[in-house]
């Protein structure tokens, strides 16, 4: 890694299913605000801004990053938009964090959203394409068969992904900002919810929600704040083929390379053990499993047992809780959603996840991973500077 | 080695979104319906019109509103004498540069006007509206010349 670069400033919005009361301009800069505010800086020291969303067929609005320039406090300063799909967030805090770490930017701002309310993101996921054969399904649709493979390699509990829907809802009635606010779900209610794309069922899906998230990224002669910076240890982005035929869909290579990667930087042999918890892109209750045993929390095929074990849950007192802040199932404003993984990541280590905070957490991991699971970006934080 | 010729077929994908237009956009269309224009004061004193929602300049949300003229002046135009079908009018029209009375700055609208020669930088043009408004902005339709204009 060449300069050192922290995280001094987070802010998000309240995620919600419509925020009809804001523009699309509007909805980024309450996210923006809060983060200058935290950094206790204004637009004047901020050098670039670094912006991602999803696919623009989502909103209709093509190139949101010229129409945003003067919203983001671009004028006059390099804007970079990033695309990698539902990872997006946590590519465009990433390509924020590179630029600080080459040395030629002291201040970054990074900012993403989703404003699914005036969207189609269920059906421009996945358009008919010319030339090809169309496949009608949607994200949950995508993901449901992988899911299903999953569980017969595993030969895993089929209550698994029910508990994980229970867990991340109780741990997002811990976080004000979280879309959903379910802190009385049972595993009955989930059980009973409609079968959506078979195994996952309704409340085993993520909302469709509104919403940004921004940080300020700072070299270390740049700190600013009143609160400790989260320094960052490692960063790391893997992309793979989607329609290669030959892919480990379940488990891919990809994801594990990226991992190992961003291991290696932050010094971390034993993830569970090393790290005191981790935001993780988990859109569909089965990722959990899934993810534990491609970042190596667990040994293959073991995953979904360290889930049942309550190993993931900070209401059950786990040794390594898992999306805290209710993660994607809580809130998935998309395009933000990378972000918000790796955002949150930050507020751990720097003490300031409120009632969602894990007691003394100095090392956390951010993930999100996007398209068919072919793009992965993932960053280690910390309390200590690397 | 066996080639192809280059693929070709009809292709069309279509969807329905919805737009939040917020406290500036939104202001702004409310009162087209009224058929009243609004610009919204920059941070170096211009009166801009559209109102962009946060400054060009220093990114401040703007919210001093100031209510401009339906009347204006035409800085530069551009004839179209054979008007296709997704132009806004269907008889030979001018593009403008229109700045309005009040604003500080142009901008882009047409011209209903009975020939080129009657167009010219300088002269002076009103706003048109449609029968029915509706907060949109498209019920500013075009403009049309200021009878005995002699600016």
């Amino acid at each position: 890694m060449a300069e050192r670069a922290a995280v001094v400033g987070i802010g998000q919005t309240r995620y919600k299913s419509k925020r009809q009361d804001v523009s699309m301009a509007g909805l980024l800069r309450e996210a923006v605000d809060r983060a200058l505010a935290d950094a206790g800086v204004s637009f004047d020291d901020i050098d670039a801004v670094i912006m991602g969303k999803a696919p623009d067929m989502f909103e209709g609005v093509v190139m949101p990053e010229s129409y945003l320039a003067d919203a983001l406090g671009a004028v006059g300063k390099p804007m970079l938009r990033v695309h990698t799909a539902g990872s997006v967030g946590g590519s465009t805090a990433i390509v924020a964090a590179s630029h600080v770490q080459s040395g030629s930017f002291r201040r970054v701002l990074a900012v993403t959203w989703e404003k699914q309310s005036e969207s189609n993101a269920m059906w421009a996921l996945s358009t008919p394409q010319p030339f090809a054969v169309h496949l009608n399904a949607g994200a949950g649709g995508y993901f449901a068969p992988i899911i299903r493979e999953y569980m017969r390699r595993s030969g895993a509990d089929p209550n698994t992904g029910i508990r994980v829907a229970v867990k991340d809802r109780r741990h997002g009635a811990r976080n004000p900002l979280a879309h959903l606010q379910l802190p009385d779900i049972t595993e009955q209610e989930v059980a009973d919810s409609p079968m959506l794309w078979d195994p996952i069922r309704f409340l085993e899906a993520c909302p469709s929600s509104d919403g940004a998230c921004a940080m300020v990224i700072a070299a270390e002669d740049a700190l600013s704040g009143d609160k400790p910076p989260a320094w960052i240890q490692g960063v790391a982005m893997r992309s793979e083929p989607t329609m290669y035929a030959g892919r480990e869909e379940v488990n891919p290579q990809a994801g594990r390379d990226c991992a190992a990667d961003v291991y290696a930087q932050a010094g971390i042999r034993d993830p569970r053990r090393e790290l005191d918890c981790a935001e993780i892109y988990v859109p569909f209750s089965w990722y959990e499993p899934m993810w534990l045993e491609n970042l190596g929390f667990a040994d293959e095929g073991e995953g979904w047992k360290l889930t049942l074990s309550g190993a993931t849950s900070l209401d059950e007192g786990g040794d390594i809780p898992w999306n805290c802040s209710g993660g994607v199932l809580s809130s998935n404003p998309i395009g933000a959603s990378g972000m918000i993984r790796f955002a949150e990541a930050a507020r751990q280590v720097r003490g300031d996840a409120g009632d969602h905070q894990v007691p003394g957490a100095r090392k956390a991991l951010g993930h999100a991973y996007g398209g068919g699971a072919q793009f992965f970006a993932m960053w280690v934080v910390g309390a200590d500077r690397p | 080695m066996t080639t192809m010729d280059t693929l070709e077929k009809p292709f069309e994908l279509g969807f329905t979104y919805t737009r939040s237009t917020g406290p500036v956009i939104g202001h702004f269309l409310g009162a087209l319906a009224e058929h009243r224009i609004l610009g919204v004061r920059g941070s170096d004193g211009r009166v801009l019109v559209p109102p962009p929602e946060f400054d060009p300049v220093t990114a401040a949300p703007l919210d001093e509103w100031v209510e401009l003229a339906t009347e204006g002046v035409v800085l530069s135009w551009c004839w179209v004498a054979q008007p296709r079908a997704s132009h806004p009018l269907q008889e030979a029209f001018a593009w403008i540069m229109v700045q309005l009375d009040g604003a500080d700055v142009p901008m882009i609208h047409c011209l209903r006007a009975p020939a080129m020669s009657a167009v010219r930088s300088g002269a002076r043009v009103r706003a048109c509206w449609v029968a029915e408004p509706v907060g949109r902005i498209t019920d500013l339709c075009c403009f049309e010349l200021v009878e005995g204009d002699k600016a």
